[in-house]
């Protein structure tokens, strides 16, 4: 059909690109980051929508602009983090930053010892 | 429905926003396409495109553009949603609504497009794409 064969058009480009070892770490990356801001701003949405709260009401508690929230829920302004951590907090929630692999495993275990060692150094104080 | 992403092809047959993104430096490129397929994957009204997507108002209201800085320029795609029932898009030559991709500018951090700019390299485009039956479209 006529739409298949057209967004292959699309799809044939970006799978030749993604031969391309320094374009495919960049597309693969950025995705990935994409794709993180989109699920945090859209479970904050489903978030506002299971407590019954209006976008009005949300811009109320945070004391910002309906329209500005409005915004910020339809893609249509670059979500500011402080904006992010003022609607997790006025929906009872909170924005959590997860290690991810085998990297995030190994820098969460060498944490550890630091933390200990301050522990260590504030209980000596 | 799942969306699909396509290119507006001029009537010489010169593809606006292939050449655009031709033109960019490697990551430049992959994050304008990284960003277009997230909006495919998690179309509108869902919030969708990581900040990169916008919508645009004023004389460009019901376009759409991806937003991208890099070493002090400002990258623009320029793109419509285009959507209709069954019949609608079987007009159009689509089996599923589609993101169309126009064309793209690039500026400097701290200047402006003119209204002519966006006339002559995003409406005009724009215009004939949704004035044609099928859409003309690279394939």
């Amino acid at each position: 059909m006529a739409t298949t064969t057209k967004s292959n058009y699309h799809d044939r480009r970006v799978k030749r690109r993604l031969a391309d070892p320094e374009y495919r770490a960049e597309y693969e990356r950025a995705l990935r980051q994409i794709q993180q801001i989109d699920a945090l701003v859209n479970e904050l949405d489903e978030l506002r929508e299971s407590a019954g709260l209006s976008k009005a009401a949300v811009a109320r508690m945070i004391h910002k602009d309906p329209a500005s929230v409005r915004r910020f829920f339809s893609a249509q302004i670059n979500p500011e983090l402080k904006t992010v951590a003022a609607i997790a907090d006025a929906l009872d929630a909170e924005v959590v930053v997860k290690p991810r692999g085998q990297r995030g495993k190994r820098r969460a275990s060498s944490t550890k010892p630091a933390r200990a060692r301050r522990k260590k150094r504030a209980v000596a104080a | 429905m799942e969306w699909g992403i396509v290119y507006y092809k001029t009537p010489e047959g010169v593809v606006p926003a292939e050449d655009f993104l031709d033109g960019l430096a490697t990551s430049v490129e992959a994050k304008f396409d990284a960003v277009l397929e997230a909006v495919r994957s998690a179309p509108p009204p869902q919030f969708s495109g990581g900040g990169y997507w916008e919508a645009m108002h004023g004389t460009m209201n019901g376009y759409y553009e991806v937003r991208i800085r890099a070493q002090q320029k400002l990258h623009r795609l320029f793109c419509l949603l285009d959507n209709a029932d069954e019949d609608g898009l079987a007009e159009r030559g689509f089996d599923g609504p589609q993101i169309a991709v126009l064309n793209g500018m690039t500026k400097a951090v701290g200047k402006r497009f003119s209204d002519a700019e966006y006339r002559r390299n995003v409406r005009d485009l724009g215009d004939r794409y949704m004035g044609t039956f099928p859409r003309p479209v690279a394939d």
